[in-house]
């Protein structure tokens, strides 16, 4: 599991976040955890707003995680040659790039 | 070492001045080993040799023997209870849980056991290595990551997708029902069939379409028949010659 400089993510800049995939198939693991570590309750409580919506498939289609901010952006990220850090750290990024009051608040 | 030059004009560019004085003597070939200068480390540190690999030929060395890992007692409690499980529960469905808090899980537990569904947590470790020597090798991939297990003795799907929907955390990846393994839209399709008795009759009233409509053409009445009979010669007569015809008129 991937150890970013803060255990849980931000989503206060976050509408909703679809994880799609396919759990026979082998290139899933980061996506999973990746939904794991987003669906959590730290996350989520975060962002009460935020749905964390997983679509699971059966038609050998690559894993995808689509995420929509709130100021109307997506992030799709293909999770089939990603580790699990990677898209978390590029998830984290960007949610706190979006966020910059209250992190300037924070600090 | 410091090497200061001697300060003289020098009368053209690029010419080496004649005399170059040195603070004090450090020789070069020394008795003892004198430390490497950095700059030079660096250099033979990159510029070292590596030897290729040599490749033994394929039947040299014997194979390196497997390591195999005895259980512990409580893996083998585990696998003991595994086995039963898959014994007696005809569903057994793998859910995957974003960390829902303790009271959900123990409200969801309680929803769940009204119908006689039971939840089990068991280590990925040891659900895979029982299940890749056993018919249900094919659902080793479902677990990775946080997995909890439902079992259930009847095969109540319906109640268990309702008490799912519930819990927005919960993810269905699949299921093994009655020895076959579904995936999550297999489920739902699953739900959606009729029961037995309304799928034969479904299936003995496709059967005998064609005989009961046969039977019935039989029962009405005669001229009716008759009636149908001759018309369809008629129909064939324009193909055959005339001399047909007649003898089929004749037979009617």
């Amino acid at each position: 599991m991937a150890a970013s400089s803060r255990a849980t993510v931000v989503l206060k800049a976050v509408k909703n976040i679809t994880v799609r995939f396919c759990p026979f198939e082998s290139n899933v693991r980061s996506t999973r955890e990746f939904l794991a570590m987003v669906g959590s309750e730290k996350a989520r409580s975060t962002n009460m707003n935020c749905e964390v919506i997983a679509m699971v498939k059966h038609d050998k289609s690559e894993p995808v995680v689509d995420v929509t901010y709130a100021d109307g952006e997506r992030l799709v990220m293909k999770g089939a040659k990603m580790s699990t850090s990677e898209m978390f750290s590029a998830f984290q990024s960007r949610c706190i790039a979006k966020d910059p009051q209250s992190q300037a608040k924070a600090k | 070492m410091a090497a200061t030059l001697c300060v003289k004009l020098l009368p053209k560019q690029g010419w080496l001045p004649l005399t170059q004085s040195v603070r004090h003597g450090s020789k070069a070939v020394t008795r003892h080993r004198k430390p490497v200068h950095f700059f030079r480390q660096k250099l033979l540190a990159v510029t070292q040799y590596i030897p290729p690999a040599r490749v033994a030929p394929p039947g040299a060395y014997p194979p390196p023997a497997k390591q195999v890992q005895e259980d512990n007692t409580l893996t083998v409690l585990m696998k003991r209870n595994l086995k039963k499980l898959f014994q007696e529960n005809k569903i057994i469905a793998v859910v995957q849980n974003n960390a829902s808090n303790s009271e959900d899980m123990m409200s969801l537990k309680y929803r769940l056991h009204k119908h006689g569904i039971t939840v089990k947590f068991f280590p990925n470790q040891v659900m895979r290595s029982f299940l890749k020597d056993n018919i249900y090798c094919n659902m080793v991939p479902l677990f990775i990551g946080p997995t909890v297990l439902f079992v259930c003795k009847e095969p109540k799907v319906k109640e268990m997708l309702m008490t799912l929907r519930s819990s927005p955390q919960m993810t269905l990846l699949g299921a093994c029902i009655d020895n076959t393994l579904l995936s999550a839209e297999g489920v739902v399709a699953y739900s959606k069939l009729p029961s037995m008795t309304v799928v034969q009759g479904q299936l003995v009233s496709g059967l005998t379409m064609l005989t009961s409509r046969t039977a019935h053409m039989l029962q009405h009445h005669p001229a009716h028949l008759s009636a149908l009979l001759q018309q369809y010669i008629k129909q064939q007569s324009p193909d055959n010659t005339a001399e047909g015809a007649p003898k089929a008129e004749e037979a009617t």
